[in-house]
């Protein structure tokens, strides 16, 4: 119980550091899939096209596990109750800032 | 490889929706006293008790996805590329996007399932369960039309 009401704040900070490392390119390591190699933090491609989507979802899930360790140190009630709204709200607010970052591919 | 991993993602993404969409439902049109309907039945499931199910159910479908991927970004990506298919892979590039924060999200949709009774929770219970739903049911068009371009046994 007591770890586990920490959640919330993790899955709000997973939403927003994900944005954050989709827009500013903050992958934790990047996946080669022509040569299939892995390689450690942002790197260009080699070989055809570079992943990163790995590495935002490494990093999205470190710095919220991190934020959530961080919260466990709040007082349970009032964090409970910014987190039952924030927890649907910041992800329905990422999800319009990342279809504003992609809008190109629908407005060409 | 690739072909049988599509399948198993295609299949267990079935499940999941299935489950999802009972669950969005039973939230916010619970069946006050089943009267035997098929619409009653699908009112009153046991919401509480899909929540698990629903958890493993969203990762397992993202391990043959996440293989599948790779693939998508080297043979598939290119060719919506070259025929300047937009649309299509911007809604793929949505997709990825989408299912990661619907990935984030599960620890809290656990949480607040784990207390069902709790009625000052019901409300954030119904629209985080709605928005993981509809993350699903996005990426399973998606996936599908993107599949029907270019995928399965091309």
């Amino acid at each position: 119980m007591t770890i586990s009401r920490v959640f919330p704040v993790f899955s709000i900070a997973f939403a927003v550091i994900y944005i954050a490392s989709v827009q500013y390119n903050l992958a934790l390591f990047t996946y080669h899939p022509e040569p299939a190699l892995w390689g450690p933090l942002v790197q260009a491609p080699k070989q055809g096209p570079a992943m990163y989507w790995y590495g935002w979802l490494a990093t999205a899930a470190l710095g919220a596990t991190a934020l959530a360790a961080l919260a466990l140190a709040l007082p349970a009630r009032p964090l409970e109750r910014a987190a039952a709204v924030l927890v649907w709200l910041v992800p329905i607010v990422m999800i319009g800032v990342i279809s504003y970052i992609l809008r190109g591919y629908f407005l060409r | 490889m690739v072909t049988l991993l599509l399948i198993i993602h295609s299949l267990l993404a079935v499940a999941l929706l299935g489950a999802l969409t009972h669950q969005a439902i039973s939230v916010w049109w619970p069946a006050t006293r089943r009267t035997g309907s098929f619409v009653s039945g699908l009112r009153s499931v046991p919401s509480m008790t899909y929540t698990n199910a629903i958890v493993l159910l969203f990762c397992l479908t993202m391990i043959p996805g996440g293989i599948v991927y790779a693939e998508y970004r080297i043979v598939v990506r290119i060719m919506l590329q070259d025929y300047r298919l937009h649309v299509p892979e911007g809604a793929f590039e949505l997709k990825e996007h989408l299912v990661a924060i619907g990935l984030g999200l599960l620890p809290a949709y656990w949480y607040y399932w784990k207390q069902p009774a709790v009625k000052e929770k019901a409300a954030t219970r119904a629209i985080v369960t709605t928005l993981i739903a509809v993350i699903v049911w996005y990426s399973f068009i998606v996936g599908h039309v993107l599949n029907n371009i270019r995928g399965f046994g091309s």
